[in-house]
């Protein structure tokens, strides 16, 4: 594997957590990020959403949502999710916090929010080393279902992209080649380390 | 120190790089690489420059990762000792052309570095003495040259992927050459502090740079870069190369505004269309633009403000409109801070021009928002981003409230104001358009009343319901004469539903409800002026109607301490708080001029209809709240002229402090109703006079109260609705409200009681299905995870609660749960799982009631339903049918299986599924003791352990019949596998299913004879247990005779069960008869004559006859059901046999020849004589008479002669008549049998002595020899004169009555006797058996 990888959605919970266990089972070097200023949860309601801080760790959480409620969090999959998510690494992480973590290669966002974010937050940051990142955006809809699908397409993307020599000659290809084969419109944006 | 070091390090260097050369794999490569580098960076300069070769020399390694990383060391290196550029420089040109991508990319990162360190070096050197040695020039000459060859590289076309970094070191340079406006305008005080470098320290004079050579320069770069976008230079490009350079081209914009006005023309006139350049992907380069757009939209520098505009229609263009809002917004409040330290008339008067252009963005958005106002999908988003804006503090100065709110809004939630204004484009606004289609007919008055029943009734009542809440906002505030009540309220129901046939005699007054109903929807599109000042007017309802209207003055007045009237009177901000959820949110002011007292203006008349309800109660206990709409409308046409007045802008500076910060919502509503007036209304101003009103401020938990309350109170109301009829579109409206008003309140939970307090009355399958529905589209349409979370979980937490309720309160035949789960819009699975333990009770539940048949009876119903009408889920439901279906009791399994076989295995789509699963689990009972049989020894020795098996079993088989089958079965289970195989019950839960398949596919009835073979005993049993009902089931068909014709071997205990069932009670056909005599024929030989057992009657006789032999070779007691079965034959063609022929049949068997033990044979007979009812004295005597001629003699014939006078003693005159004949066919020629004849005349002496003394002299001699006994009793009765005259000499010499012959005599018995002494042993032998034979029966 000789790219770096980040998978980054607003909460670091649900698609880009998906994408990043999926991706770590199949060997990748990949890490995961949120871009939102806090990570939210679902509540008993909208209007008490359970929120934490980044960096928060998933066991946390599990363990909090497990005594407010296990019943009403394990059916709308928040339990499993969070479950899931400790086993693959600690806490949710912020972007915007990520400099310390190195240069990525490729940046996959699941929403065009995020995207934008990212790609400002690199555009903000000195642009130094000269390092080229891929940041692509892949629209995945915010539930588990979709999340599970998106995490997929990331991985098969991220196939292809592994597979070329250096993704800023055949980046094009590439997502022509994608786009015909899922049907799924994708967003990239190249940015500067 | 150093000098101490430098050996070591040396050594070490040294070995380190030729170890990097030497080592064999790439990643031990790298890390020693990493190390060298390491070692390498704490190196001085003059070691480095004799160590400097080696590394040159690592870059002639072949592996690409090698290359790169001893160029990353060069290019580190020169970053820390500049002086060696000139030697650095030219390797990394070199490396520029590197064959691999990444390390020419490398060098390019490298190179802006390097090129970065010896800019500021030289500038900084320059600075301070007016001299540079002759070093630095040669490293910046250098510096140059590299610089041109990345140039060249940048702007060359299809140089590929290293284009992109060069295209950055472009920027880079670009960025370097020119002055940073923002950066310190001083050089650092002395060398080595880090301040970001800044060209303009050089203004004062270099003796090297010129500032204006260096600023022609960027600035001829940033053509060559601007001329790469246009066209059709553009054309030639890659998206990621356009990508690159409009990210470029925005930060040079951004940083260095001066070059605003060259880049801005050139972005703004990239024509997204012309990005179809390369085929398809144009995404990523238009979102770029856009990104780019927005990005200089926010820059605050002066020579910025200029194209505010043109960036704003762009981005319009773009479909960005919200998002240039927030862009701008952002800018208010950069400004905001940053002149914050400047005076507040400065600040105003900053913010005044861009008020305008926000005004100009803000009516565009808000025009479009017009249109799509009732959508309820959009609504549902906007409540969502209401509520959080709601829930952020603002508690800043009135000024920038407005401000800190967008802010608020533009940094938390973008995607769903986003996301909203997108929408805003494709959604026409049905509601909007039938609002003002009402409007029209309304306006026409009665002749319209018509065409108004057939819009209503054509509308979906969800769409009612949309435009009824759309319209909530021209309510007016009061209620004129509340004497119309009722006659109103009976008008409601013509214009809820179209129950005109049933209401013929009020139709004259719905016409006047209805003109009441819509006149200001009417006013609105006659008079234009009106709806400004409705507006305007609606704003200060809350508080000016206080006043107007005598009741709820009352009310209010008594709010604070009455606790009745409390209710009534929150009612007021509740309904408020109702119309909002529908309403937008978005900060944007609509274009009308009263820009913030318009944020204010956004209850509409709503609130009045709860002070009808209040005054309903008062007056008339069965005022129906659901009337309180109309009534309202009512109210509103009467009050429109004259209360208008009153109706004026309160003072807008209070209140927005006061009433603004604690309810952000308000403002929500704002842009609803404005942008209902601006779809109607340009503008138009309308100057108001201020007053001031008293103004109740609730808590949000008092406001959740008061929702909630009013909320039951409505519901409550509905309860009457059956009365009035037309519930249909009121459950519209009542499910919008319970699933709009925020979840928290618990209002769906009301509503669920409400719905499941009376289901049927209460209509509550349509109401249910109305929340699902709403709560569906909610949670399918959220995009974020949040809400579609939370939706998600309220669809479920509702549909469940219905469901249980359902099922339990309601008896097994209802059928309401089976139409609510057919019709919900989906199935989660926690519903699934209820049918599932519904269909397969005990799964998770405790022992059920009596009543758990009929409630499997109702799942599996469901079941059945949702398979055909849900194809989606068709799989889910199939499994729990089938699992139902392999239920371990049995009255479950049963019905299950019934549905299954009968109802949905017909069904083409899942006959598939179905029969897999039900092999599956007939296999599942075979394998799991087939594997525990064999263990680990493997497939070969588990084949030929079968075919043991089979042997074994075949013998068996041949000794016991079917019924001791099974014993045979559990010594041969005994032995070869004390596994824990599945009980009889087990094997049956799992079998039943294929059994009922079976029955409507025949075919597969052949898997259970495959499998048949390896069965354990418990699971052969079941099979035999199920194979009678089965078979009779299938009848006999095609596909059932070819898996007779050919069975597997093992499966003949199960052939023959089949066969039997098949051939009971029925006469079988022909082909059935064929098919087992072509079976017995060819393959299982002689020993399997059981199979035709079955078909024996149906035989012909000779038939029947040719197979005796086999027959009598089966064990006894099969062969006593044989014989009974061709005794009695069958009901149709009667007996097969006669007795006799049977007795004949058995004496033609020759042991010998017919391979037949003769104990067989001899038990054969035994056996017909134990009947002595069917083998009569007649028959025997038949039977005699016949063998009698038969020659040779039959060999049992002697020992059936005595066995019939042993039963029959009456046949002895008989029996001597068959002696005498046997006298005269020499019966002493057949030694056996003449040893059989003796013992006859022994027997049945004295009767045989007549035939004795027929034999011949010779004979009789031997006889008497050979019986001694008989010799005495002969004589004696020879000695008698009659008889004794009548025998010849030779005779009575024999006997001793003539001494005389005695010589001659004498010679005869030595004769008689020599053959005598032949046969002898054989003899003896017969005598043993016949004795032996004789003793048996």
């Amino acid at each position: 594997m000789k790219f770096r990888y980040a998978m980054v959605c607003s909460s670091n919970q649900n698609r880009s957590m998906e994408a990043h266990s999926l991706l770590k089972k199949q060997g990748f070097d990949v890490s995961s990020y949120g871009t939102g200023a806090h990570v939210k949860l679902p509540g008993p309601s909208l209007r008490e959403p359970n929120v934490y801080e980044f960096g928060t760790p998933y066991k946390h959480m599990f363990d909090d949502l497990r005594r407010k409620d296990p019943e009403l969090y394990k059916r709308n999959g928040i339990l499993p999710m969070l479950k899931r998510n400790l086993s693959v690494k600690l806490a949710p992480q912020r972007w915007q916090d990520n400099a310390a973590d190195g240069c990525f290669d490729i940046v996959f966002t699941f929403e065009e929010k995020v995207f934008d974010m990212v790609l400002e937050d690199l555009h903000n940051r000195d642009q130094v080393l000269l390092k080229s990142v891929l940041v692509i955006n892949l629209e995945v809809k915010d539930n588990h279902e979709e999340a599970a699908i998106g995490a997929r397409i990331a991985l098969d993307l991220c196939e292809q992209i592994e597979a070329v020599e250096s993704w800023e000659d055949s980046i094009d290809d590439i997502m022509v080649s994608f786009e015909n084969k899922h049907r799924r419109k994708l967003l990239y944006s190249i940015s500067f380390y | 120190m150093v000098g101490i070091m430098n050996p070591v390090s040396r050594e070490k260097l040294e070995s380190l790089s030729s170890s990097v050369k030497f080592a064999i794999d790439l990643g031990s490569k790298l890390e020693l690489c990493r190390q060298l580098k390491h070692d390498l960076l704490e190196e001085d300069a003059a070691d480095l420059s004799e160590f400097l070769p080696r590394i040159f020399d690592l870059y002639s390694d072949p592996s690409g990762p090698v290359r790169k990383f001893a160029t990353e060391i060069i290019g580190e290196i020169g970053v820390k000792h500049l002086e060696f550029v000139p030697e650095l420089a030219p390797f990394l040109i070199t490396v520029l052309e590197d064959a691999t991508p990444a390390v020419a990319r490398q060098s390019v990162a490298c190179s802006i570095d390097l090129f970065r360190h010896t800019l500021e070096k030289i500038a900084i050197r320059g600075l301070y003495s007016s001299e540079l040695d002759s070093d630095l020039e040669s490293s910046w000459s250098w510096m140059l040259k590299l610089k041109e060859k990345i140039y060249s590289i940048a702007f060359q076309p299809g140089s590929g992927g290293i284009r992109l970094v060069a295209l950055k070191f472009v920027e880079a340079v670009i960025l370097l050459y020119t002055p940073n406006p923002n950066g310190s305008l001083e050089p650092p005080p002395n060398e080595g502090t880090s301040i970001e470098f800044n060209i303009t320290w050089l203004r004062g004079g270099h003796p090297l740079l010129n500032v204006g050579d260096l600023s022609i320069e960027a600035s001829q770069r940033l053509v060559l870069l601007l001329d790469q976008l246009r066209f059709p230079a553009v054309k030639s490009l890659t998206t990621s190369v356009i990508v690159v350079i409009i990210n470029s081209l925005s930060a040079i914009a951004k940083k260095r505004p001066a070059y605003y006005g060259r880049i801005l023309p050139v972005l703004l006139s990239l024509d997204p269309p012309s990005f179809v350049i390369k085929g398809v992907h144009v995404y990523g380069a238009h979102h770029a633009l856009k990104n780019a757009l927005l990005s200089c939209l926010k820059c605050t520098h002066p020579s910025a403000a200029p194209w505010r505009e043109r960036i704003l229609g762009a981005l319009k263009e773009m479909k960005a409109g919200g998002l240039a809002d927030l862009a701008l917004n952002q800018v208010h409040k950069i400004n905001g801070s940053v002149e914050e330290e400047k005076d507040d008339s400065l600040l105003i008067k900053e913010e005044k021009p861009l008020t305008k252009t926000y005004d100009a963005a803000g009516s565009n958005v808000g025009r479009k928002r017009s249109g799509t106002e009732g959508s309820s999908d959009l609504a549902e988003k906007d409540e969502v981003a209401g509520k959080r804006v709601k829930a952020t503090p603002s508690a800043s100065e009135e000024s920038t409230k407005e401000l800190n709110r967008n802010i608020t809004v533009s940094q938390g939630d973008i995607s769903s104001t986003q996301s909203s204004t997108r929408k805003v484009d494709v959604d026409t606004g049905p509601v909007q358009q039938l609002v003002g289609m009402f409007g029209a007919l309304v306006a026409q008055g009665e002749k319209a009343v018509g065409s108004l029943g057939i819009l209503i009734s054509n509308i979906s009542a969800d769409l009612l319901a949309e435009v009824v809440m759309a319209n909530m906002c021209n309510l007016p505030p009061t209620h004129p004469h509340t004497d119309t009540d009722d006659e109103l309220l009976e008008d409601m129901c013509i214009v809820g539903s179209d129950t005109q046939a049933k209401y013929p005699p009020s139709f004259l007054a719905d016409v006047i409800s209805l003109s009441s109903t819509f006149p200001p929807i009417a006013s609105m599109l006659n008079s234009q002026q009106s709806v400004p000042n409705k507006i305007v007017k609606t704003e200060g309802e809350e508080e000016v109607d206080v006043v107007a209207d005598p009741n709820s003055a009352l009310a209010y007045a008594g709010m604070a301490h009455e606790d009745e009237n409390a209710l009534l009177a929150t009612d007021l901000p509740v309904s408020s708080n109702i119309v909002l959820p529908g309403m937008k949110i978005d900060p944007p002011t609509p274009s009308d001029i009263h820009d913030t007292g318009n944020l204010e203006s956004g209850i509409p008349g709503l609130d009045s209809s709860f002070r009808n309800d209040g005054l309903s109660d008062t007056q008339a206990a069965s005022s129906l709240v659901s009337t309180d709409i109309e009534d309202a409308s009512q109210e509103q046409a009467t009050s429109f002229g004259g209360k208008s007045p009153l109706h004026v802008l309160p003072s807008i500076s209070i209140d927005r402090s006061e009433e603004l910060s604690p309810k952000a919502a308000v403002t929500d509503s704002s842009s609803m109703v404005s942008s209902t007036a601006t779809s109607v209304v340009s503008s138009c101003p309308f100057v108001l006079p201020k007053m001031s009103a008293p103004v109740v401020n609730l808590s949000e938990d008092q406001k959740d109260d008061v929702q909630k309350l009013a909320f039951v109170r409505i519901v409550e109301a509905y309860k009457q609705i059956a009365v009035a009829g037309g519930s249909q579109v009121r459950s519209s409206l009542l499910a919008y409200l319970g699933v709009e008003l925020p979840s928290e309140l618990e209002l769906q939970k009301v509503l669920r009681e409400h719905i499941l307090s009376d289901y049927i009355n209460h209509e509550g399958h349509e109401l249910t299905l109305r929340v699902l529905y709403r709560l569906f589209g909610k949670a399918e349409d959220e995009s974020d995870f949040l809400s579609c979370t939370t939706a998600a979980s309220a669809y479920e937490t509702f549909l469940l609660a219905v469901a249980e309720t359902l099922r339990d309160s309601f008896p097994p035949s209802d059928k309401s749960l089976s139409k609510l789960l057919g019709e919900a819009p989906r199935l989660p699975k926690s519903v699934l799982n209820l049918l599932g333990c519904l269909c397969s009770p005990g799964i998770s539940e405790k022992a059920e009631e009596s009543q758990s048949g009929d409630r499997v009876t109702q799942g599996l119903s469901t079941v059945w339903s949702l398979i055909l009408l849900r194809p989606p889920i068709r799989d889910v439901c199939l499994k729990i049918a089938l699992q139902s279906a392999v239920h371990h009791l049995e009255e479950v399994r049963m019905k299950a299986i019934r549905l299954v076989a009968n109802k949905l295995y017909p069904l083409q789509s899942i006959a598939q599924q179905i029969e897999e699963f039900a092999r599956e689990m007939l296999l599942s009972v075979v394998n799991v003791d087939a594997t525990e049989r064999t263990g680990a020894e493997g497939l070969i020795s588990e084949s030929h352990k079968d075919s043991d098996l089979e042997k074994s079993s075949n013998e068996h088989q041949s000794m016991s019949s079917i019924s001791k089958d099974i014993s045979a079965d559990v010594h041969q289970s005994d032995t070869s596998h004390s596994g824990s195989s599945p009980s009889v019950p087990e094997a049956q839960r799992c079998m039943s299913l294929y059994f009922a398949l079976c029955t409507k596919k025949h075919s597969l009835f052949g898997q259970i004879f495959i499998i048949y073979g390896s069965a354990s005993k418990e699971v052969k049993q079941a099979i035999h247990r199920h194979i009678p009902i089965l078979v009779r089931t299938m009848g006999l068909s095609s596909d059932l005779l070819e898996i007779i014709s050919d069975p597997p071997s093992g499966s003949e205990n199960l052939l023959m069960q089949v066969l039997q069932t098949l051939t009971e009670g029925t006469v079988p056909s022909a082909e059935l008869i064929f098919t087992i005599k072509k079976l017995f024929d060819s393959k299982l030989k002689v020993q399997d004559v059981e199979i035709l057992v079955p078909v024996l009657p149906f035989l012909p006789g000779d038939e029947v006859l040719l197979l005796f032999p086999h027959l009598v070779n089966l064990p006894l007691d099969k062969f006593q059901a044989v014989l009974t079965r061709l005794l009695q034959g069958s009901a149709h063609s009667g007996p097969v046999l006669t007795p006799a022929e049977v007795l004949i049949a058995i004496h033609g068997i020759v042991p010998e020849r017919d391979g037949i033990p003769l104990k067989k044979v001899t038990d054969a007979c035994n056996a017909c004589f134990e009947q002595r009812h069917i083998f009569t004295q007649q028959v025997l005597a038949k039977v005699l008479n016949q063998l009698v001629e038969r020659i040779p003699l039959p060999l049992l014939f002697m020992r059936t002669v005595l066995q019939a006078i042993g039963a029959f003693p009456a046949l002895v005159e008989f029996i001597m008549e068959i002696l005498s004949r046997l006298v005269s066919k020499q019966i002493w020629q057949n030694p056996k049998l003449w040893v059989g004849f003796l013992k006859c005349a022994l027997l049945t002496k004295p009767q045989s002595f007549s035939v004795l003394l027929q034999l011949p002299p010779p004979q009789l001699e031997n006889a008497l020899n050979r019986t001694a006994a008989l010799k005495a009793p002969l004589v004696a009765h020879a000695s008698q004169q009659n008889i004794r005259n009548s025998l010849p000499r030779s005779m009575l010499a024999v006997l001793g009555l003539a001494p005389d012959t005695q010589s001659s005599s004498q010679a005869q018995t030595s004769q008689a006797h020599t053959g005598d002494t032949s046969n002898s042993e054989k003899d003896a032998a017969v005598t043993e058996k016949s004795k032996e034979s004789s003793s048996a029966s």
